[in-house]
Formats: structure tokens, sequence, C-alpha cells
């Protein structure tokens, strides 16, 4: 293929879903997707396989590539132009009911030539729980409207009966309708945009260069394989809840130009929807693979050929239907995004050349909190608080991880300002600051979390609800890699203020930390709970994992942090060995001190496996 | 405001990155461009060379010249150069406790990619947050809270800011303060308290409170453009007023006027207390002469095009209105102060021609050679092709002819280089080679231009093209082709754009208040939000000069829909003071707009209507005299033809013969027929077949597509 036009046609197709994101975002206007960036728009070949992935949750690129292939199967014979199909059900290939997927077949002179597809979190979907994050539901029948797929439009033309049917199953109907009309949108704009491609280029070169595209990014990502050492590498992560604990278990094995993700070993499917289906668990290691390994390289269908995955039917990382899966997103998805993310970060670790792409996971728990209620202005407000994405970032072996710095599978996410919060919410912050000593120690620190306190403000109600997806409380989900430390856990906190003020306590009404609230603080990680009265809630997410041993890092950089307040003296002393004064590091008390740790460390029993 | 009697000389000047730029016009005599290097930090010497080298043309000295000049514009690049090279001051900020972090963690991510390619987007690995202007080690939190209304729940703790006034001056040394707290554009008591406290204890320090640089929500960017504003504060004041003594020792005693990012001029005294104003200034400058090039022309629709060295810019001008952008950067730092929106990729004459290393695709940019080394064809020691390069091998530029044959461009060299990294590689020739990275470069463009205009909600067929910048003549024909443009405009000025725009630019000052109100309220509720800004407005510009008719106040709303994030600036139509069925109008206006701009269906009325902030333009209007017409002449561009080379003619998708025209002798009615050429003394403009580029009698060449 001509180089030239190849170069530009691939320029163009970035160009078509940059344009079709924009639109989304126009037409939603809502927060989730405006402020989060919770969507993706990417183009897919004829066959449904991936052309060109955009930047969005990442998850979704392989999802929505099955999404297509089901409408393909489905409705084989009865795909026109202008139609337009929905399918969310987990089952069939989106993530959970909440993440509707809308994919529309691309025609160029009566031929289907391409597909674009697009994805947005509905702003409810009728679970049980307003907003679809539902702790509650024990199956997927309770968790809101699920369509294997269905045609939403036809010819061009909006199937009434459908959209009303669907309308009629959810809150806030006028929210719904805006999501799905911003992602039509977005599809007629990718099916203008690469009808005009087509028309300047002509059909056969824009197929031909499609094809290279694909076959480029295969070569490329085997070429880069090879150069890898072949070998076998392990993660392990755990997520509690209410008790249960879930173990998802990941071995990534790397043999010449080819990758096989086996998760055998992992928990079986929980009763609780942290569950993920299938193909959430594949589109869930995609998510780090694409931007770990083929930052670089075009994400397309060529990136998926050398890959392979083993997913014990019956478990959390491949439920069977109806395991409940509305919190799939925060849930065992998560697990498979931080297990793969350790497992090719201890790849690239292993190889001089690619060492410095490796990073510990970032933002392991990915914690929600969902809120829903009357707001101040006595409007029915459901949305998640943007804190979600914060985040942390995980250590690299050649630099900290960054604090608040975000997450890996959601490239361009961010958290909405206190004063947009509490412009939407009837809500009052106490607090919001990056939380000391909660990334994970190493020679290259983890990113600090997020701690944040809320009570409920001018709420027409007396207060608000909020749900809690609890995991990553008990054990850490940001696991360090090459001997640095896992960042901290999270920790959700009932702050009982009423209860305080019943007994005739004084409430303190500006705490700036959790030590200064003056209630009884109540740990809670899982359900639906109230923000009423004087009560807080406080939240402190995870901090990002650590890289090599903080007994190696170097004192100077651990003075610096405890002076700017991310790390105490106390865990610098503690965990990394280094004496810090007023007037810098104290090097015989930290020589001193790190020996120590040594010596103790030798002294402590191996635990046998 | 006026020129002085007897003071016939309007002089702007334009300090850019690289050269300043210096323009003079009087009425009856023609536009006289000057042009010099940039020399930062003292950059006011380069805005004097700028001025002696125009004045040289007239064959008169800059003492003299500027003993007759009634009107001094200027626009620079001194904030944004402070910003860039970080030399500003140690500063330090003082914000609500509980929320000392704002800045540093930048709302997540955001800080982490905002303002990388997507490219460094798709390496999460490889980015990094810009090191904060402030560190949390100069940041200190002090009890005090305002809600979501504007009520004070907690007092200011007087005693608290003291102490951190005294840690940060005495301790951390800082010499310029930001002061931030949340919800102060609703209520600023306790910002306006302590900026009190800091001018009785430390009365040297400078100081920026965030309710007076950008009364507007969202505390991150708030305090972000406040803490920019206090870090380059003092250097824009020293250099505001550095440059207003040297004028007036230099024998110049009128207006010293300076330009802003939203494309007004403010007051030398004025704009020496908004450093964050100065930000972009020229490039919104070149979208303002775009705008006025476009009245003289009647034109309404503009999408405006810079392509100098390193970088390519669009503006867009819609119905004679000017887009405001609505996350602005300098750097890698975001600031909340009105800006007109200038969208840019590295695409320039300078920008390198290479191969991806791992893929072997060839692509334009976004490294760029720069002024030095620049282009191996300058032979000044540039080793990488660049697009200049491939503008010579596809024969746009004349080796001999080049910025008025004050070079030479040595096409051998640039031959070489290309050949053997770009052409050879891809096992091309080199005219094949060069063709291709020319419609590489052509193709790049019309995407982000596609994009912008999408983000609008526009098309580009309803639109003119004007081709500004040393590079944009060569590429605008095949772009503004496949675009569907209804004509191109290459202004005579093309190579002086910013400072032809401070010329065209009137002194306009900004004034907003936020506040939530449903859009159906009393229109005297409207009013009196107004009435404040309004008598502030007249007095400030009463001050300047200006009465009665070189007054105007627009006024203009943004709305939203009710659960909605996206807010739209909607004018008063008849300005105000508004009466129930003008608000009326409004709503119905914004419901027109938002429809426009996002989509039909995108409208989400369920929810109702608000308006979210009232803002008042009070523009002091500056007369000028008009520019030069010259009376067309007949179609027959024969006396300028010089020659007859190859060019690459698009529709042959090889080299062809083509006529070569200089500019110079080129009389307005004159109309050249692609395939051509037309050589300026500074840029080039190239006709493709089938396109025929009049003169017009302002001697700009227009390209009828349409």
């Amino acid at each position: 293929m001509d180089p030239i036009t190849f170069s530009i046609i691939r320029h163009r197709l970035f160009r078509v879903i940059d344009e079709a994101v924009i639109t989304l975002k126009h037409v939603s206007g809502s927060a989730i997707t405006n402020e989060g960036h919770d969507l993706m728009v990417s183009l897919y070949r004829a066959d449904g396989s991936l052309l060109m992935g955009g930047v969005g949750f990442l998850h979704h690129l392989t999802s929505a590539a099955e999404a297509c292939k089901a409408v393909i199967r489905r409705f084989e014979g009865d795909i026109g132009e202008g139609d337009v199909f929905l399918t969310n059900c987990p089952y069939t290939a989106a993530l959970h009911t909440s993440d509707i997927y809308l994919v529309a077949p691309i025609h160029h002179d009566g031929r289907l030539v391409a597909w674009s597809a697009c994805f947005v979190h509905v702003y409810d979907i009728g679970a049980m729980v307003p907003g679809g994050f539902s702790p509650d539901s024990r199956d997927i029948f309770t968790e809101g409207f699920s369509s294997p797929g269905i045609k939403l439009v036809e010819g061009d033309t909006m199937r009434r009966d459908v959209m009303d049917t669907l309308l009629n199953m959810v809150r806030a109907p006028e929210m719904v309708a805006l999501d799905l009309s911003s992602m039509i949108a977005a599809n007629n704009v990718a099916r203008e945009r690469m009808v005009a491609l087509i028309e300047k280029y002509g059909a056969e070169p824009v197929d031909e260069a499609c094809a290279a595209l694909v076959d480029q990014s295969e070569t490329l990502f085997r070429k880069r394989l090879q150069e890898l050492p072949d070998g076998r590498w392990e993660a392990r992560q755990y997520f509690d809840i209410e008790g249960e604990t879930c173990r998802v278990l990941l071995a990534m094995t790397k043999e010449g130009d080819e990758l096989t993700f086996d998760f055998t070993g992992s928990s079986p499917q929980s009763h609780y929807g942290i569950n993920c289906t299938y193909w959430a668990s594949w589109g869930g290691f995609f998510a780090p693979l694409f931007p770990l390994l083929c930052y670089d390289i075009t994400w397309n269908d060529g990136v998926l050929r050398p890959i392979s995955m083993i997913a014990p039917e019956g478990s959390v990382v491949n439920c069977t239907r109806p395991a409940p899966v509305s919190l799939a997103t925060v849930g065992a998805i998560q697990s498979v995004n931080n297990a793969a993310c350790t497992c090719i970060a201890k790849m690239l670790s292993a190889s001089e050349a690619y060492a410095k792409e490796a990073t510990a996971v970032w933002h392991g728990s990915h914690f929600a909190i969902f809120m829903f209620g009357l707001n101040q202005r006595r409007q029915e407000a459901i949305g998640i608080l943007t804190e979600t994405f914060g985040g942390a970032g995980g250590a690299r072996t050649w630099a900290d991880g960054i604090d608040v710095g975000g997450e890996i599978p959601n490239p361009i996410g961010r958290m909405a300002n206190v004063e947009t919060t509490e412009a939407t919410f009837p809500v009052r912050y106490l607090f919001r600051r990056a939380r000391p000593d909660t990334g994970g120690p190493g020679r290259w620190r983890g990113g600090n979390g997020i701690e944040f306190a809320l009570v409920q403000h001018d709420s027409p109600e007396g207060g608000i609800n909020y749900v809690v997806s609890g995991k990553g409380t008990e054990f850490s989900m940001s696991e360090g890699l090459g001997g640095g430390y896992a960042g901290a856990p999270c920790a959700y906190r009932w702050v009982h203020n009423n209860r305080a003020r019943e007994d005739g306590r004084n409430v303190n009404p500006f705490p700036t930390s959790l030590d200064e609230m003056t209630g009884e603080a109540e740990t809670i990680s899982w359900g639906v709970f109230p923000l009423k009265g004087d009560d807080a809630l406080y939240v402190r997410s995870d901090g990002g994992g650590g890289f090599g041993d903080p007994l190696e890092r170097e004192p100077a950089r651990v003075q610096a942090d405890v002076q700017a307040g991310a790390v105490s003296a106390e865990v610098a002393a503690r965990v990394y060995g280094v004496v810090t004064t007023a007037g810098g590091v104290d090097e015989d008390a930290t020589r001193a001190r790190r020996e120590a740790l040594r010596q103790a460390r030798l002294a402590t029993p191996v635990a046998a496996e | 405001m006026s020129e002085r009697n007897g003071a016939r000389y309007v002089v702007a000047t334009d300090v850019g990155g690289t050269c300043t730029d210096a323009v003079l016009f009087a009425a009856g005599e023609p536009v006289r461009l000057g042009k010099a290097l940039s020399t930062p930090p003292d950059f006011a010497d380069g805005v004097l060379a700028a001025v002696a080298a125009a004045a040289e043309g007239m064959g008169i000295a800059t003492d003299a010249l500027l003993a007759e000049t009634g009107l001094f514009v200027h626009g620079s690049t001194v904030v944004d150069n402070t910003l860039l090279t970080r030399t500003g001051a140690s500063t330090g900020l003082i914000t609500t406790e509980g929320f000392e972090d704002t800045l540093t963690i930048t709302r997540g991510a955001y800080g982490r990619w905002a303002g990388l390619t997507e490219d460094g987007i798709k390496h999460p690995v490889a980015t990094d947050r810009a090191p904060a202007l402030v560190p949390g080690t100069r940041t200190r939190g002090v009890p005090e809270r305002v809600d979501y209304k504007g009520a004070v729940l907690r007092p200011l703790d007087e005693d608290a800011v003291r102490a951190a006034i005294c840690a940060l001056v005495e301790d951390a040394g800082v010499d310029a303060l930001a002061v931030s707290f949340l919800w102060s554009f609703y209520n600023d008591a306790h910002e306006r308290r302590v900026g009190d406290l800091i001018r009785e204890i430390a009365p040297s320090v400078y100081v920026t409170l965030s309710s007076e640089i950008a009364p507007v929500p969202g505390e991150y960017e708030r305090a972000s453009t406040t803490v920019i504003n206090a870090y380059a504060g003092r250097i824009a004041r020293d250099y505001v007023t550095t440059l207003q003594g040297l004028l007036k020792a230099r024998g110049y005693d009128g207006p010293l006027l300076v330009m802003q990012g939203y494309g007004g001029l403010l007051p030398a005294e004025e704009a020496a207390g908004r450093a964050v104003g100065m930000l972009e200034c020229g490039p919104a400058a070149g979208v303002i002469g775009s705008r006025h090039l476009g009245q003289l022309m009647e034109d309404d629709d503009i999408i405006a095009c810079d392509m100098g060295g390193t970088t390519f810019k669009v503006g867009v001008i819609q119905g004679g209105a000017i887009e405001y952008a609505r996350e602005p950067m300098v750097d890698r730092y975001h600031y909340v102060a009105p800006k007109i929106e200038v969208v840019s990729i590295g695409a320039g004459g300078g920008s390198i021609v290479a191969l991806d290393p791992v893929t072997g695709v060839p692509g334009v940019g976004p490294a760029s050679a720069g002024a030095r080394p620049g282009p191996v064809c300058y032979g000044l020691g540039g080793t990488e092709p660049t697009l200049t390069d491939v503008m010579l091998l596809v024969g746009y530029m004349d080796p001999g002819t080049f910025l008025g044959g004050t070079i030479t461009l040595d096409a051998q060299a640039a031959r070489h280089a290309f050949e053997e990294k770009v052409a050879r590689p891809l096992a091309m020739s080199v005219e094949e080679a060069a063709i291709g990275i020319y419609r590489i470069a052509a193709a790049q463009i019309t995407d982000l231009i596609h994009e912008i205009t999408v983000e609008r909600g526009l098309d580009p067929r309803d639109f003119v093209l004007h081709a500004f910048g040393g590079s944009c003549g060569l590429l605008c024909g095949v772009f503004g082709a496949e675009l569907g443009v209804k004509r191109i405009v290459v202004p005579h000025t093309a190579a002086v754009n910013a400072a032809f725009g401070l010329l065209a630019a009137d002194i306009v000052h900004e004034y907003s208040v936020t506040r939530t109100l449903p859009a159906d309220s009393p229109a005297e509720e409207i009013n009196a939000i107004y009435a404040p800004m309004v008598e502030r407005a007249r007095a400030q510009l009463a001050a300047e000069g200006f009465t009665g008719d070189a007054i105007a106040l627009d006024w203009s709303v943004d709305l939203r829909y009710g659960r909605q994030v996206h807010e739209v600036t909607t004018p008063v139509a008849d300005g105000g003071p508004m009466d129930d069925a003008a608000v009326a109008w409004l709503a119905a206006d914004f419901e027109a707009l938002y429809e426009r701009k996002f989509g039909k269906g995108s409208a989400y009325r369920a929810a109702g209507m608000e308006m979210t902030m009232f803002r008042l333009s009070a523009r002091g209007l500056v007369e000028r005299p008009p520019i030069e017409r010259s009376p067309p002449g007949d179609g027959d561009p024969a006396p300028a033809l010089i020659g007859r080379r190859d060019i690459f003619v698009e529709a042959a998708g090889a080299l062809a013969p083509a006529d070569i025209y200089d500019f110079e002798r080129l009389a307005p009615g004159n109309v050249v027929t692609g395939p051509a050429v037309i050589h300026t003394p500074i840029t080039t403009i190239v006709l493709q077949a089938g396109q025929a580029g009049r003169m017009d009698a302002y001697r700009n060449i227009v390209i009828e597509l349409g």
C-alpha cells in the first residue's frame, strides 16, 4: 500500500473517532460523560473486528467488537443502511447493564463496509438501586433492563415502540433518552465521515488501508513480544465484600510472539454483583495491555490476534447467567485490570530495553460512591462522585507514581471541582486532599490516593443516599512491583455525628481530618447508606503501588516527601528507615535504622507456600 | 479616545516568540511593516528596533516618528514567556483549610494529560504533571468557609491568616501571594480581608485575589489562574511601565494600549495588574485582524488560519462573532480568563518531516527545526528535512527570491537530506515523496479544521478562509478546496497578522457576575445584577476619555439546561436593560444557539433552563484612519509575470509547468490563473489548477471556490 495514502487515511480514521467523541459529549451533556470521560467510540471492520480504538474507557474496545459480532450473528439478513442496534446484555458483550452499546453499520454503495460503536454509562437502567450499581441484587434480573440485541433505529428512523419500552423501564427517562441520542449522533458522525473518506479515496484503497492498519499492528506487536523475554508471570488479587473474599489468579505466559492469560484458580462466582462475564475479562486485561505494550501501536484487532485467554466457567471472572454483575466495572474487571498490569509490568521489567515501561498498579480498587436523592433545588439527582476518577499513579521503575494521578484503563478521566459537586448534590465537603502515606512505599513511591469527607447541606429531605461498593478495604488492590509495597487500602467511615449530638456531645462542624471528627466512625464497605443530619461520610481511596525496596529509596527523596507532607516522619523512619529532622536527613541514624530493618527482615521466618 | 491633534501615526507592535513586528499606519499613506528579532527578557529593545525598521522605509527616525504618533498599540508574549521559562516570582498560596491540595492535584489526572498530544495520552506511563508553580510547601490553608449560595458558614480566622502570611513571607520567602477561597466568586469578603492583611503586614508582596482576577466557579481553575497572575504579575507590571517610560523618553506622550487574550485593548495602567490577560494575545490579535478584514470585505463567517514556522493556528469567526476558549492553558497550566479560541497543531514551515521509527510511516511535525537551525535549505546548519524543504522540492519556492532575496535557499542540500532521510527509505523518487509529504500536511490541516468546525456545529462550506502567516499560502489552495470553503483570501498583511490585528482592536473591559437564576426570572432581577457592572464600566471608560457614541455596552448571559454541563454564552439581542419580553427572547436565542452548536435533539428541556453567568463587555471605540483602497485596474497580470517553472499541481498528481508572478508588480484588479505561484517579499501563494486569484482594492489575493 502506498505509504502516503496510508498515512493520510490512518490520520483521518483517528479524526473520525475524535469528531464522534466530541459529538457524543455535546449531545449528552452529562457530568459522567463530560467530566469522567466514561465513554468510548471506536471503529470496527465489516466483520466486527476492531479497526481503530479511541481514547475512552479501554475495557470497551474489545467488548464493543463483541457487540458488533453478536449483532452480525443475530441479525444476519436484517442489517440495513441507517440501522442502529442496541445491546447492554453482559452475557452477550456489555460489562454491566448500565453501559449501553449502540452499534451501527456503515454502508457505501449499498455494501456494508464498517461498523461504528459507542457506549456511555446511562443515567439509569431501572435496576434495584437508582443509577444501576446495586449491591443488593442477587441476580441479573434485578439489575434492570437488559437486551442481547435490539434494533433501535431502522433506516434512520427511530423505532418509537422500542425506545418507549426502554424509557418506560428507567428512572429519569428524559436523561436516558438524551444519553441514547448522544450515541446515535456520534454514530451518525462516524458514518458520515467514513463515507466521505471512502468517497474521496475509493472503497478499495480505504479497505486496503484498513486491512494494512490491522496487519501493521499485528506485525509490530508480535515483534515487540519477540523482543521481550519468554516466561510465566503470576499475579493475585483479592477483594472483600461483607466478609466474603474473592480471589482472581492470573498466570500470564509469553512464548515467542504469543501471550496467554490464564485465570485458572480464580474464585467461583460471587453472590454479589462484582462478578464479570467472559468478554468483560477479555476487555479487562486489554485495558492495561493497550497503553502498556502498544503505546505506539494502533489499537486494533491486530493486537488481539497473538492473545488467548483461559477463564474458568462459573468463576468470578467468567460468571454463569444469571449471576449478578452490576458492580463488575469496579469489581472483578478491576481485579483483572490490576492482575494484568502486574503481569505485564513484571514481563517488561525483565527486559533491559523495556523496563522503563513497567509500572506498579494504579488506582487498584476504583472505589466508587454513587449518590441519589433530591438535591437542594428539589430535583432528582443521581450520579457518581467523580473522585472515583481521581485515582493514584503506580510507581514506575524510574519515577514515583503520581499523587491522585488517575488510572491506566481510562487515560483521560478527571474529577469535578468541589464547587461543581456542591452545586449538584445537597452536600458540603469538609476537606478533600491527597492522603499522605497511602502511596505504596518503594525505591520509587506509589502516588498517594485521595481522602475527603461530606456532610449533607441544605437537603430538602434532610439528607441523601449513597451506595458504597466495598473492595480493597481489607486487602490493597494496588499491588507493588519489584519489592515495592502495595498502596494503602481504601477506607469508608460513616461518622455518627447525629448520635454524638443525641449524647449531648459537641459536634465539630468543620473538622479537617477524620481524627477531628466527633462522632463514632463506623467502618462500612458495602450497601446503600443515608447521609443525614450531622452525620458525615469519610472516604479514603487506595494509593498506587510502589516499586523496589523502600530501604533503597534515596534518603533525600524521603526527606523531600516528609517536607511536602506526602509521607509522615513516622512512616519515613518505620518503613523507609530514613530518620528525618527539620534540618535534613540524619545520615548516621538512617544508616543504623536501615541496617536494623534489614537484620529484622533476615530474622523473620519465611512463610511456607 | 482619538489620536492627538497633529499626531498622524498609529503604531502597532507585536512581540512574538521569535520576531517582533511593527505596523505603521496613517491616513492617505501606505501601511508600513517592520520586523526585528525579539529580545527577551528586555523585550522593549526589540519593540523599538521593529519600529525603527518600519520607520526606516519612510526615511524618518524613530524619535521623530514617535513624536508624530497619536496611538501606540502593543501586544506581547512576555507573560507566556515568563511561564515557559519558569522565571516568575516565588509565589505562595492562601486557601481554604482542608483544600490545600486543590492546585497540586489538578482535579486528578486532568493536569497530567491536558495539553498532551493523542500519542502522549496513549502512553500514560511516560506522563507527569508539570511541576506546580506553587508547591504544597508554599500553600497555607486558613479556617473559613462559604457555601454554594455565598453564605458564610465559618468566619475568617484572622489570626490564622496573619500567621500564614508571616510564615510564607518570612520563612518561605515568597514575594507574591495568591489568595483563592472556595465560593469566593459569590462572596469575596474573606479574600478582600486577606488582601488587606497582606498589604498591612507585607506591603511589598505582590497580591492577586481569585475573586478579582477570575470570579468564576471551579476552584481548581480559579486557583490556578490566581497563581499564574501572582507568579507573572510583577514582571508584567514592570514590563508595561518600562515600555511606557521608554516611549515617553523617546518623545511619545500618547496612550499605550495593551492587547488582551480576549481580543480587546486595555490602557497600560490597567493591563499592568492583569498578567493573565496578556496570555496568548498575539493569536487573539490575529483573529481580530481577520474579523476586521472580513468587515471590510463584508464576510461574516471566517476560518482564520495562520501558519508560521512551528505551528498551524486556526480561529473561527461566525456571524462576525468570535468564540472564546472554554479551557485555556498556558504551557500545561490551566487558567480561566476570557480568551479567543485559537487551536493549533505542530505543523509549520519548520516542522520536521520524518518516518516513524517503529512503523516507517511518514509524518510531519510536531518536532520543529524552528528558526535556528531551521530548514535544511536555509543553510544555517539544519540537517533534518522540514516542510519548507518540501515546498522547495515541489517547486513552490524560488531559491533566489526568498525573503526578498536576503537568503539564498540551498536546493541541493534540501534535496540531498530529503532523499536520504525520507525518499529512499520510502523507495520513492524525491519528487514523488515530496508530493506525498505535501499531501499529508494538507490532509492533517484539513482534518484539524474539520474537527474544530464540528466542535462548534459548523459546516466549513459556509465559510471564507483567511490564510495568514509565511507558509499558509503554500497549502491553502489544496486544503481550502477539500474543505469546500466559499473563497480563500490571502491578505496583504499576511506576514504581520498579529500586529495588523492590533490596529483593528478596540478598548474592551470584560466584567462578569456568577449567579444561578432560572431562565424565566423577572427582568428587574437581571437588571439589578447588571447595574453595578454598567456603572463601573461607564466610569472606567469615561476616565479613559470615551463618551457618548464611542461607548458600546454588550450584554450576554451564559445559559444551560438543568442537569447539563454545557453552557452557551448568549448575547442579549438589544443590549440592556432588559424587559420581560427580552428575557423570553434570550431563552429562545439560547435554545437556538444550543441546538446549532450541540446538534439537533441535544436540547434537554425537562429540567428547565438556568442562567449561570452575566457578562458585560464594555467597549471604547478607538477612531482610526481608514485603510487606503486602490482603484482596480484591468484583469491582465502579464506585467507581473516573471517566469515559468515546474510546480506540483494537485489535479495532475505531479509536477507541471506553471506561471510565476511577482506580487509587488501585480495591480488591483489583476487576475492570476492557476496553476501559478505568486511570490511576495515574505510569503508565497500557490494557485492550483482551475483556481483564479484576483488582487482586490486592498491588495489581498482572493480565490473564489464556491
